[in-house]
């Protein structure tokens, strides 16, 4: 609110005071496009002309077979299938597990209701590498290693905790009006939470899910231990993968054009939904 | 009434605890048990762990490259961590101070946290860091510090800060936003009050910001401890082969200690050292975070 | 909004059973004919499950594929191959622990006997008998001796448990072109002669060597090898202390070759592979590496590249010479609990031997295992070179056994070779 009423009077001794801050603002941004552009550029380039310095002159024209060569053989594609898929069936799975709990922890006085929140939050503090170990060791007995329904599991598991924490200070801001209503028209709580109080959260829900899908999308330890094979690789991984064995061949415009194809989909997605990015990044954060 | 709430209780909290049972719960019991015992592989059954003390502990610390990954981590973590919260302080100040395009440059300098690290690292290393035609270098040639210019970014005296800096580069953004949302949610008037007394920028900063951001300071912190702990890609990035003592840190010493080295002599693994490793970075968070809650203990303008 | 989020569900519905669909096939390859006895004749419709260390894109992970086609169709045994690249070290012992079940894998000689040794089926048998691709003799007598005498004495017990393919040869690799110019006539075999060449290559106006973090152990072992000889190097090792007094005289040689800019000034900032594209671009002369470094690089040079070959010179009298150097290869290893032991054997031999071992050598520009093999133009000195091998230094002369000697070299080198440290730093540094 704060700024639009300054934003409204274009004031140009303010505007100068605000010069610095322009100008520091303006270098950083400079240097982030340089830096993707970059990797764009290499992208239609060959190994030699990346390593000669040679990127800006394009010697040898441009180079999209690097693209075609980073979706077929470099198995690109399969990759990013098996990202959409986690990022997909995690997301909404993390909901349906989470916003009912949130719900309860946040509507409910019950013993316990203190605690549980506490331990959701603390989960928010364990390292990875505190979990790896016993869970590798708990499901590699289950011969269940190395598959994507367990990576799925995981991640739904680990994005729990955060995705509670978050609704419930959601829906801890929403009116009790709506539950007093729907009991006197004999509506049972269960069916309520369901039937009202879950589409009445969904910016909520819809915030949470963006964070959740960025996290997982770019996710690497837990599915460079879990589920490291070609092909239940995600794109994190399946990048890492690309990179070594580009050491081994030596196709870096091809790697290059691979980061393009991985990144795109969050870029554009990035795009079209920053603002809500950004509000889910400072709803869930502000409250930790 | 009561009854069918309290069904409806268990039926709506079973899923989200069962799941945070199964991977919180069982495995850091599991993983502080583990830490006290001889454990050679990470599968291995319970029956074959042997009872260490704090043996475990004790060979970690007389270990090199565990102490440089300490090392490291505890830089990372101290110096990085003041870097980055004052940078993206300072941009959150900027963006809030009533900037045209505030939010064209809040997505731009968000964006790096939506790319993926493997991607960032590569290029930081690949273009940045480059010594023949690398993008720093080129601009210390141009601004004519050519000896500067000639520095070996990747080079053992500097691949730590290099890296440090690379990985900074993608948090700023990050915690920018937290600022920005701790910013936005004090009440204009203040602004309006101070500047009518005939405060300045800095004092309206020092004055109403900052006291009023104590909340959101703490979250930060608590959020870069966090993020600092599972250290690891960046690791690799810079040092793809195997582990150097300027690059290491717990989690990627860890990885070879839990998983198998890198290198192709026979070394036995040990993941009851791995686990002690893990229980000494949740001590770490735990002190951080009680650090933390002291700061703003009797603050009562909590935001 | 609502809308939206229904379409997505919808869409998650669709992809999750999409997904029960493959997942499952991707899961349950293995489990097949379980009553089979390894001692069966290998059986036609099994499925050997592999682990392998190639990636796919590579050209030996491209050849293995399309060998495992043709191994198909001529025996009917599905190869099931899963690529694991070179994150095999750190993914293959916890799954063979956690009793997954794989058959064949493999990696570099010293890894899969040292390391993995535990995990390996004995197949002296298996290799005496004879297949259709070994011309009626056993399979250990038409693949190269030299490789599989060195299997065997490192196999556990000494006996041979895994059979060697790739082999390759660690040592001098240079720019034949870049010699010319410079009017190097003979490679150098001393120390002296090593300075020489440099100091020609430099008036030509290229830079004589160069290193990176990855090989930078292998330097250290090798030149102390030929200071202070392999038994020495290794006892250091071994004792964790790097004190001899030679570790001065390196760097005091080192020192030299940073004063008088004979390595190239990238190298202590090098990361793996930047120090091999220098090579590729035709400014660097000569790397220590191993006789695959044509391959990996064959992207980035030029097509004619005119590589050429030799021994590191002998340093010291007290020291190895050229005939000292560390070879080795890939091993295929099968596990021991393996159910198709048969199987995956007979798989190793349509590997190792007649066409797809030729075939595999060609697109890898490798080394072919059979015996009368000629090796590719690239390598042909290489092979005089391990002809004349009368000591087998093990990899990095032992230098990369210990994670915390790795980094103290790595560490240390780098500062050498940028002057940043001086002999007696450098040799004060190591004794840390």
């Amino acid at each position: 609110m704060a700024n639009k009423k300054i934003r409204q009077k274009t004031n140009w001794k303010k505007e100068l005071a605000l010069a610095p801050g322009y100008l520091i603002v303006g270098i950083w941004v400079v240097f982030t496009f340089v830096l993707i552009g970059w990797i764009v550029l290499a992208s239609f380039s060959t190994t030699r002309e990346i390593f000669d310095g040679n990127l800006f002159k394009f010697a040898t024209g441009l180079h999209p077979e690097n693209y075609v060569k980073a979706w077929k053989t470099h198995k690109v594609s399969s990759y990013f299938m098996n990202s959409l898929v986690y990022t997909l069936i995690s997301c909404t799975v993390v909901i349906i597990v989470a916003a009912p709990a949130a719900y309860v922890l946040s509507r409910f006085k019950f013993r316990g209701n203190g605690f549980l929140q506490n331990l959701f939050a603390t989960a928010l503090g364990i390292p990875a590498i505190m979990i790896i170990m016993p869970l590798f060791a708990l499901f590699s007995q289950m011969h269940v290693t190395q598959s994507r329904g367990l990576l799925i599991f995981l991640y739904i598991a680990i994005n729990v905790p955060f995705t509670v924490f978050f609704l419930n200070t959601f829906f801890h801001n929403l009116s009790v009006t709506f539950e007093e209503a729907a009991a006197i028209d004999g509506c049972s709580p269960m069916k309520t939470f369901w039937m009202i109080m879950l589409p009445l959260a969904q910016p909520g829900i819809i915030t949470v899910t963006i964070f959740n899908f960025i996290t997982i999308w770019n996710e690497y330890f837990i599915s460079l231990i879990f589920a490291n094979t070609a092909k239940t690789r995600p794109v994190a991984v399946g990048l890492y993968s690309m990179i070594q064995s580009m050491r081994y061949t030596g196709d870096w415009g091809g790697m290059f054009a691979a980061v393009v194809i991985v990144f795109l989909p969050t870029f554009i997605l990035y795009i079209f939904l920053s603002e809500k990015i950004i509000a889910s990044v400072t709803g869930g954060a502000i409250k930790g | 009434m009561k009854t069918k709430n309290k069904s409806m209780i268990v039926i709506f909290l079973a899923p989200a605890i069962f799941l945070y049972t199964v991977v919180f719960l069982y495995p850091t019991i599991r993983t502080v048990i583990m830490s006290f015992f001889k454990v050679e592989g990470v599968t291995d059954a319970v029956s074959g762990w042997k009872f260490n003390g704090m043996g475990n502990f004790r060979t970690l610390f007389h270990t090199p490259l565990f102490m440089s990954a300490m090392q490291n981590i505890s830089l990372i973590w101290l110096v990085g961590g003041v870097g980055v919260m004052l940078v993206s302080l300072l941009f959150g100040v900027i963006l809030t101070s009533g900037v045209h395009g505030k939010s064209f440059f809040r997505s731009v300098i968000y964006l790096p946290n939506v790319i993926s690290a493997v991607a960032m690292g590569t290029m930081w290393i690949n273009y940045v860091y480059n010594p023949n035609f690398g993008l720093l270098s080129s601009i210390l040639k141009t601004l004519g510090f050519s000896e500067a210019a000639a520095t070996q970014w990747t080079g053992p005296e500097m691949v730590f800060w290099s890296m440090l800096v690379a990985y900074c580069f993608g948090m700023v953004g990050y915690h920018m936003l937290i600022w920005m949302s701790g910013i936005e949610r004090i009440p204009v008037d203040f602004y309006e009050a101070a500047t009518i007394e005939g405060a300045n920028v800095f004092q309206r900063f020092s004055k109403i910001t900052l006291p009023l951001l104590k909340g959101v300071c703490r979250t930060n912190i608590v959020l870069w401890t966090v993020s600092t702990m599972a250290f690891f890609v960046w690791s690799q990035l810079f040092s793809p082969v195997n582990l150097s003592a300027s690059t290491v840190t717990p989690m990627s010493y860890m990885y070879e200690l839990v998983f198998g080295a890198s290198n192709s002599a026979i070394t036995v693994r040990d993941s009851g050292a791995g686990a002690a490793i893990g229980v000494i970075l949740t001590i770490v968070v735990v002190i951080v975070f009680l650090f933390t809650q002291l700061i703003v203990r009797h603050d009562d303008v909590e935001l | 909004m609502k809308k939206k989020l229904c379409s997505l569900m919808a869409i998650v519905l669709i992809c999750a059973m999409a997904l029960g669909g493959c997942g499952g096939a991707a899961q349950s390859s293995a489990p097949a004919a379980s009553g089979e006895a390894s001692t069966g004749d290998a059986k036609s419709d099994v499925t050997v499950t592999y682990y392998s260390m190639w990636n796919e894109t590579e050209p030996q992970g491209q050849t293995i594929a399309e060998a495992a086609e043709a191994f198909k169709e001529k025996t009917g045994i599905t190869v099931d191959i899963n690529w694991q690249g070179r994150d095999i070290r750190k993914t293959l012992q916890p799954a063979l622990d956690a009793g997954q079940e794989i058959d064949l894998f493999d990696e570099d000689v010293e890894r899969v006997n040292g390391t993995w040794g535990k995990y390996l089926l004995n197949v002296e048998d298996l290799a005496a008998k004879s297949y259709d691709t070994t011309d009626g003799k056993p399979l250990t007598d038409v693949i190269n001796k030299k490789l599989v005498d060195l299997a065997r004495s490192l196999g556990p017990d000494g006996k041979l448990s895994t059979i060697p393919y790739q082999p390759s040869t660690f040592l001098v690799m240079y720019n034949k072109d870049i010699f010319k110019t410079a009017g190097i006539t003979a490679v150098p075999k001393t120390w002296e002669e090593w300075l020489d060449a440099c100091a020609k290559i430099k008036a030509a106006g290229k830079t004589p060597i160069t290193v990176d973090d990855a090989y930078m152990a292998s330097l250290f072992g090798y030149h102390m090898g030929r200071l202070i000889g392999k038994d020495k190097t290794l006892a250091m090792v071994e004792n964790k202390k790097i004190d001899d007094p030679a570790v001065q005289t390196f760097g005091e040689q080192w020192k030299e070759m940073y004063d008088k800019g004979y390595i190239s000034k990238n190298a202590a900032g090098n990361i793996y592979p930047a120090g091999q594209q220098e090579v590729a671009s035709g400014n660097v002369a000569m790397y220590l590496n191993g006789t695959w470094l044509p391959n990996e690089i064959k992207n980035s040079a030029p097509a004619d590249f005119n590589w050429g070959t030799f021994a590191y010179p002998a340093v010291g009298k007290d020291g190895d010479g050229p005939e000292a150097n560390q070879y080795g290869a890939q091993c295929f290893g099968i596990n021991k609990d393996s159910k198709h032991a048969e199987e995956a054997f007979k798989f190793i031999v349509f590997m190792t031997t007649g066409e797809w071992d030729t075939k595999l050598a060609q697109n890898s520009i490798g080394v072919p295992m059979a015996n009368d093999a000629t090796w590719p133009t690239q390598l042909a000195d290489a092979k005089a070179v391990l002809d004349a091998t009368t000591t087998r230094y093990p990899w990095a002369v032992g230098m990369e056994n210990d994670a915390d000697i790795n980094a103290k070299i790595k560490t240390n080198f780098a500062l050498l070779v940028s002057g940043k440290l001086d002999a007696k730093g450098f040799a004060d540094a190591m004794k840390k």
